[in-house]
């Protein structure tokens, strides 16, 4: 399906010519997406290394989770307000950009991979891993470790496929 | 007298082939550069992390001295990898770094973030932090270096963003005082 027009309508938009008016303004836009991924992934990080037991070994893996909760949202809200600024100052030249499509189609996977997944199975984290005590319903912890992993990886790939826009 | 220093160093470490390689290479520059961004994540994600509770607005349940304790060495690990990251980058393009004023004031900004990093330790090591380290919310001085570590490391953050744009390089017609702070060594000569 040919979704150039999508690219076409945002390059025709007011904030698309506000966007590439203020280049100062940009930067700073930019600046905004960088510290959004941060935050972002500086709480996925801290509660997928908490899982595979490589930081905060012993304390429950809950209050690390709920704890990052909030933040991961923040982030998440940051990275997609400013990355829709950022795309409609250059839609025409991400229309054609495979790194572009990689980044959203592993943003897009992130995201429910977070909300679905990755927030059912550490929920139910074993004591072994989670030190929250015995659960009835818990997983095995190669599986907890495994949606550590596949997310750490997801995540990577969304920042490293972002990175790479700009020098393709 | 120290911009001609800097530009001479600068202009010296051009001269070497690796670094003119590392620039033009079309895999390797970007590969350097993606490393910065993404060890960033992991050196501010886990500075945050710390600052945050420090600041008294999350992980309030936990310790103070757990989480700067236990995070400190992936946060370790990021910025070393981070450092040499950085370091390679300045290589690859040493004059125009030398000579942009974004990079001086991230630089600026950096020794700054570094001092107020070394107070608070010095603060969270005293045995004073025995008497707040359960409190879900520090003391103002705290507060305050927390405040003041995720703010410089924001201005961090954008100015090394700003670096990519050439507004004020030494090409473009600057006042006076822009050239010198940039350190635009030809440019200042000129107007002597």
């Amino acid at each position: 399906m040919d979704i150039v027009f999508i690219f076409e309508w945002l390059d025709a938009t007011w904030l698309a010519s506000f966007a590439k008016t203020y280049a100062g303004l940009f930067s700073m836009v930019q600046a905004v997406h960088i510290l959004s991924m941060v935050m972002l992934c500086g709480m996925l990080i801290l509660g997928d290394l908490r899982m595979l037991n490589v930081v905060l070994t012993g304390v429950p893996s809950d209050i690390i989770i709920a704890n990052t909760k909030k933040w991961i949202y923040i982030g998440l809200a940051g990275i997609i307000l400013s990355g829709i600024y950022e795309s409609s100052a250059i839609a025409m030249k991400l229309a054609h950009n495979s790194f572009f499509f990689a980044k959203m189609a592993g943003l897009a996977m992130g995201v429910l991979f977070i909300i679905s997944i990755r927030s059912a199975i550490y929920s139910r984290a074993p004591e072994v891993i989670g030190s929250n005590g015995v659960r009835t319903d818990a997983v095995p912890a190669w599986v907890v470790k495994l949606v550590a992993c596949a997310n750490l990886f997801i995540w990577f790939s969304v920042a490293a496929n972002g990175r790479w826009i700009g020098f393709s | 007298m120290l911009n001609e220093l800097l530009f001479k160093f600068a202009t010296w470490l051009d001269g070497f082939q690796s670094s003119t390689n590392l620039h033009e290479s079309l895999y390797a520059y970007g590969w350097v550069e993606g490393t910065h961004v993404l060890t960033l994540t992991l050196f501010l994600g886990m500075l945050l992390v710390i600052d945050l509770r420090l600041l008294g607005v999350a992980f309030k349940e936990l310790p103070a001295s757990t989480l700067i304790e236990r995070l400190d060495k992936p946060m370790m690990i990021g910025f070393i990898v981070m450092l040499i990251s950085g370091a390679l980058l300045y290589y690859a393009i040493p004059v125009r770094s030398t000579q942009s004023i974004w990079f001086r004031i991230k630089v600026v900004f950096i020794i700054a973030a570094g001092v107020n990093a070394f107070l608070i330790r010095n603060m969270t090591r005293s045995s004073d932090m025995m008497s707040w380290d359960n409190d879900p919310v520090p003391p103002k001085r705290i507060r305050v270096g927390a405040a003041l570590s995720l703010g410089l490391w924001v201005l961090v953050v954008a100015s090394g963003r700003n670096m990519a744009y050439d507004w004020w390089d030494c090409h473009k017609e600057m006042p006076y005082f822009m050239y010198w702070a940039a350190g635009c060594v030809n440019e200042l000569a000129a107007f002597e």
